[in-house]
């Protein structure tokens, strides 16, 4: 089976997510003896094809020109389009980015086939993959699978798969392949002007891949600057459960459960919270959910996969201790 | 804040559209269609369905019916002959048993008393039933308006000219959103008030226009779970009544247990809310009298569907308030159409509206709608059926406030004597005098134990918190809080003292609770996100501080299936 | 100008889900407009508000979405579009958008405008693949709109807090972030007028959309837990090491 997988890099630097999709095909592709392709597209992006090739993947596709050094959904469509006629490839993967979902559904489209989107994994049956991906908001997954002939388009969740796993190429370097595509100026029709950074205004929880969650076991406000410190090493967002947003210790954006988000982050962080129904319903799609509370009888026990029973106040700074430590 | 109100008219507005508005909207179509089908004539412009207007402040229509329940056909087969075909019934009663309860035991009644007789009545599913009203009433031309409450009524001269409709978009702070929206003027030739058990705008009117009976009117409160169960636990159209534990004989009430079809099964237990002990928990005691054995056999292995509670009102025929005025019209649970002996309400709130249609259709005719044209509407009560059901047990509830074997034994009484018995009317008062203080005298005394919260199992029993979720129930999170209570003062420095705080044990959705501050302070935190409407606070908060007011329309409970 | 939402009628949020092979049972549950869906109701009412014109519901499915679409006409949208089809769960996502795309062909509108995803399936395609049909620029994850004669300028929203403005031509397909604007509450007037409005109804296979689905969702499922709590002991240092331990290696999550 031959895979392509998009990667994907913006101002210089890499979206990680593409290694992770690479390892994916590898996985993929182990199991089905073929080979595995990265396609690298932009203009002056040498460099990252280089980085491809330094993995162990089968070759790197070099697709450059002007018109695509910055993304349109044109200009991307048009040229991989003529990748994929010229590569035929069976699978082509990539990483669930929004800029993926702003252009592969059309993509595959464009020939004739469909795309299942934002996997979490995949398993085999016989000769046939099956893709795994979520339904109603995590509440459920689905088994989902290709009909009719190749190639078959597929994204896969950010955290899916584990970018490290991916192992440098055992010669040194894999053949970097460019690709010439025709592209007309023409043919994008929109002008993507300058990228800028904002504060957020909005949170949105639903797109934050790591939650450190309180509950009422945080008992007052003044003690909430503790798991904010957590939440800063590790790299996620706060949020908290009906109470917590209830008394206004932190914005109503930020509640997790029935009456606010659902979320399926890969790691939730449940500090002080009991696992009342209410709440759960809303995190339980969670990769993986850990709990910290003194109470071991809580019934958010019941759906973690990891569990300290004890104090809050002294796990927080322990934990941001040892995360800041494991970065070194 | 000031507001703009856009303003409408309409010939009749109905606010509730449970079975009595539901009832008074289809019959006042079906009498209008046939008037102008005839060619018939009235003064000032024609009649039309589309000129009555139903306010339903849930989601959808049916959202908030909930009740046992079974129902007595007889009021329905009138609006709808057909209904043996088209209605929702959901199975005949094939069975039905009167239980007596102890801690492990239950004995069956050998020869079933007469009020706990069903046989030609249906159990149902009041949310389906009132689903299926209300499709027939919209295909009858009328205006039903979903999520939209009535948040105030518009007084004028003797009586009333309609309501406001409740402001939509309204922050926590009672600032106006982006999205605000304020509720409309909509006035009307006659308004009818079917709220439902103490109705918001009920409550006020009888108060302003001092509608009130003889009696007060009292109220019991009911929970009920509905349950998927295994194959053959129990029958289709099977009926218990069950009385004795976990209610003590000093209390008045009881449960039910109703097999419906595909092994679904309605289960509650129904307490007056006049009790002594305030710090009494029918939810508590609900979810022990599950664990009787003789639930136990019937539940074990099944699946909780949905939660529920409402109240009920209790008070019967010297309870009811008066039920017209100038532009106004009171009909079902508000105006205490219950017969709380046979604990049936819904043939009677049915037969309400059809009788309040017949009255209001008569007043359009003739342009007037005074409080003179609307008394039809009392007089058509005391000639039907619904006098003369009621007139049998209107003492009957009143005779337990001694407790169960007194009021056995003047039941027995009234029974022979057409209801009269040894007294009557036999006196009562509103159900929150009955309790006795706490032998408390300060708010930190810790000689008196706060009762323990009851935890449930998870399986068979449930605490508060996850049952609440079962109802469904969901409010806009950023609105005012719509449990008005007058002094909150009182909860942490009066009422903790002399009642230890009921409203943390009555209230069935645990919307309150008495929490503690920073400074260790008590005060009162009302979660009115968890509230499911069924007034219970309103009614049996001992100082009459808490007024229940209609939330933003579309939020409460969702009582599919119930 | 004349705007297109396409609308999707997903399960109550709240709704307990019964699964059945590989949809849920339908019924004793609720339905609602899908909530992304209302913020891209909300842009294209605001759109017409301010340039004039109309806005058209569109919504694809068994006779219950009738009621969405009257919500969406309640709350000011001038007509409805009510594609028929009883299957239409079963649909992949380039099916659903084949018979969109024929039903919106003729309507040549300015603008479409979809929500992010829906609530239930989740693909998160149509809006593209609508675009892709009808061969119109599309641009997705959109947070403003800003219309000038035959072109838009819009704000779109990426990842990690970065933003991007790009310059779109009419006609054209887009795709709406949620939560951008407050979604007004329809009025008993809008409900009156909306029993008035104009909802045409188009059986799904009129239109002679190829047919071939291209995926097929085989069964849904609940994710079983297969590992049981691992609860961690020692002092709180101790067990915060495990933990990170463990979250760096076992489950690879940060």
């Amino acid at each position: 089976m031959k895979i392509l997988v998009i990667t994907e890099q913006r101002q210089g630097k890499w979206n990680n997510a593409s290694f992770e999709t690479l390892v994916a095909a590898q996985q993929i592709a182990a199991d089905a003896g073929s080979n595995v392709s990265a396609v690298v597209v932009g203009k002056g992006v040498g460099n990252f094809a280089e980085d491809a090739a330094a993995k162990n993947i089968g070759a790197v596709l070099l697709v450059e020109h002007d018109l695509l050094e910055a993304y349109t959904p044109d200009g991307y469509c048009v040229a991989l389009s003529q990748v994929i006629q010229f590569a035929k490839p069976d699978l082509v993967l990539f990483p669930h980015t929004y800029q993926v979902r702003d252009f592969a559904p059309k993509l595959a489209a464009m020939l004739g086939k469909g795309m299942i989107a934002d996997c979490v994994g995949f398993h085999k049956e016989g000769e046939k993959i099956v893709f795994v991906r979520q339904m109603f908001q995590g509440k459920t997954v689905a088994d989902v699978t290709f009909q009719g002939a190749a190639p078959w388009f597929a994204s896969f969740q950010s955290g899916a798969f584990r970018a490290d796993l991916l192992t440098a190429h055992p010669s040194g370097k894999a053949p970097i392949n460019k690709v010439s595509v025709v592209l007309k100026p023409e043919q994008i029709r929109t002008k993507p002007l300058e990228l800028f950074k904002e504060a957020k205004s909005a949170v949105d929880l639903t797109q934050a891949p790591i939650i450190i969650s309180v509950g009422r076991g945080i008992k007052a406000p003044e003690n909430i600057p503790q798991a904010e410190a957590l939440a800063k090493a590790i790299g996620g967002e706060m949020a908290a459960s009906r109470p917590i947003c209830d008394e206004g210790w932190l914005p109503m954006e930020r509640q997790i459960g029935s009456s606010g988000q659902t979320v399926a982050p890969k790691l939730y962080l449940a500090l002080g919270i009991s696992g009342a129904i209410q709440h759960v319903v809303g995190m339980k799609g969670a990769r993986t959910i850990v709990a910290i509370n003194k109470d071991q009888n809580a019934p958010i026990f019941e759906i973690a996969d990891y569990g300290i029973v004890g104090d809050i106040f002294e796990m927080m700074p322990a934990l941001t201790a040892a995360v800041e430590k494991a970065k070194t | 804040m000031t507001v703009q109100r856009e303003q409408l008219e309409a010939d009749v507005l109905i606010v509730g559209a449970g079975p009595a508005g539901l009832s008074c909207a289809l019959h006042l179509a079906n009498l209008i269609k046939k008037h102008n089908e005839a060619g018939g004539k009235s003064t000032g412009s024609p009649l039309s369905a589309e000129n009555i207007y139903v306010l339903e402040k849930g989601r959808e229509v049916g959202a908030h019916q909930l009740s046992g329940a079974i129902m007595n056909p007889k009021a329905l087969a009138e609006l709808v002959p057909d209904f043996k075909t088209t209605a929702p019934l959901d199975i005949p009663v094939t069975d039905d048993a009167a239980l007596f309860f102890a801690k492990n035991s239950s004995v069956r009644f050998p020869l079933t008393p007469a009020p706990f007789k069903n046989k030609g009545n249906y159990v149902i599913s009041l949310n389906k039933l009132v689903k299926w009203m209300g499709g027939l009433v919209e295909a009858a031309g009328v205006n039903l308006f979903t999520q939209f409450g009535g948040a105030s009524l518009i007084y004028e001269g003797d009586g009333i000219a309609g309501v406001i409709t409740d402001d939509k978009g309204v922050d926590k702070n009672g600032k106006p959103k982006d999205n605000f929206t304020p509720g409309y003027e909509l006035r009307a030739k006659v308004t009818v008030l079917a709220e439902g058990t103490r109705g918001s705008l009920t409550k006020q009117l009888v108060e302003k226009k001092n509608l009130a009976n003889i009696n007060p009117q009292t109220y019991g409160l009911g929970i009920k779970e509905l349950w998927d169960v295994q194959p053959d636990r129990i029958k289709p159209g099977f009926v218990a009544h069950t009385l004795g534990w976990p209610v003590s004989t000093d209390m008045y009430g009881g449960g039910w247990i109703y097999g419906l079809a595909n092994n679904r099964v309605s289960i509650g237990l129904v307490v007056a809310l006049e009790y002594a002990n305030p710090q009494f928990d029918p939810h508590t005691a609900f979810q022990m009298w599950k664990t009787h054995p003789f639930l136990k056999k019937i539940l074990d292995g099944g699946k909780l569907v949905r939660y529920g509670a409402k109240s009920l009102p209790y008070g019967g025929w010297y309870a009811m308030p008066k039920n017209y005025l100038d532009g106004g019209l009171i009909v079902g649970d508000s105006g205490g159409f219950l017969d709380s002996q046979r604990l049936k309400g819904i043939h009677l709130a049915i037969k309400s509206g059809i009788l309040a249609a017949e009255t209001i259709f008569e007043a359009l005719k003739t342009g007037d709608c005074s409080s003179k044209t609307l008394s039809a509407f009392p007089q058509k009560v005391e000639q039907s059926y619904i006098k003369k059901e009621l007139w049998e047990v209107r003492n009957f509830h009143q005779s337990f406030q001694h407790g169960l074997y007194a009021g056995l034994f003047q039941t027995g009484l009234q029974f022979i004597s057409g209801g009269r018995g040894l007294i009557d009317p036999m006196r009562s008062h509103e159900g929150y005098r009955v309790y006795k203080k706490l032998s408390r005298d300060s708010a930190n005394q810790t000689t008196h134990t706060e009762p323990e919260r009851f935890k449930g199992d998870g399986k068979l029993t449930f605490d508060r918190l996850t049952d609440v979720y079962h109802s469904g129930t969901r409010h806009e999170e950023d609105q005012p809080c719509h449990l008005i209570v007058r002094d909150l003062n009182v909860c942490a420095t009066k009422c903790v003292v002399e009642y230890g705080n009921p409203c943390q044990y009555f209230c069935p959705a645990a919307v309150y609770e008495m929490a503690k501050d920073a400074n260790g302070k008590s005060r009162l935190k009302i979660n009115a996100a968890n509230c499911v409407h069924c007034k219970t606070c309103d009614i049996a908060d001992p100082y009459q501080i808490i007024d229940w007011v209609v939330p933003e329309g579309g939020g409460g409970p969702n009582y599919e299936g119930m | 100008m004349k705007i297109i939402v396409c609308i999707k009628q997903v399960p109550a949020k709240d709704a307990p889900l019964s699964i059945a092979g590989n949809w849920i049972k339908e019924s004793d549950i609720g339905f609602e407009m899908n909530e992304p869906d209302s913020y891209a109701l909300e842009e294209a009412l605001r759109l017409k508000e301010k340039h004039g014109g109309e806005v058209v519901a569109l919504s694809m499915g068994p006779e219950r979405v009738k009621q969405t679409i009257k919500e969406a006409l309640a709350k000011g949208a001038d007509r409805g579009i009510h594609i028929a089809n009883d299957q239409f769960a079963q649909l992949d996502p380039l099916g659903a958008a084949r018979v969109i795309a024929e039903a919106l062909r003729k309507e040549n509108a300015d603008l479409i405008l979809t929500g992010l995803q829906s609530d239930d399936h989740g693909f998160g395609q149509t809006g593209v693949l609508v675009a892709a049909l009808l061969d119109l620029p599309h641009a997705t994850i959109i947070m403003q709109i800003e219309v000038q004669d035959k072109n838009m300028r819009l704000k779109r929203e990426l990842e990690a807090g970065w933003f991007q403005h790009i310059e779109c031509p009419l006609p054209a397909v887009l795709s709406i972030q949620s939560g951008i604007n407050k979604v007004r509450y329809a009025t008993l007037k809008g409900i009156m007028a909306a029993k008035k409005k104009e909802i045409a109804v188009i059986a799904a296979d009129s239109f002679g959309a190829k047919s071939e689905p291209t995926q097929k969702i085989a069964k849904i499922y609940v994710p079983a837990k297969t590992k049981k709590t691992e609860f961690l002991t020692g002092t709180p240092s101790e067990m915060a090491t495990k933990l990170v331990e463990k979250l760096k290696f076992d489950a690879r999550v940060i």
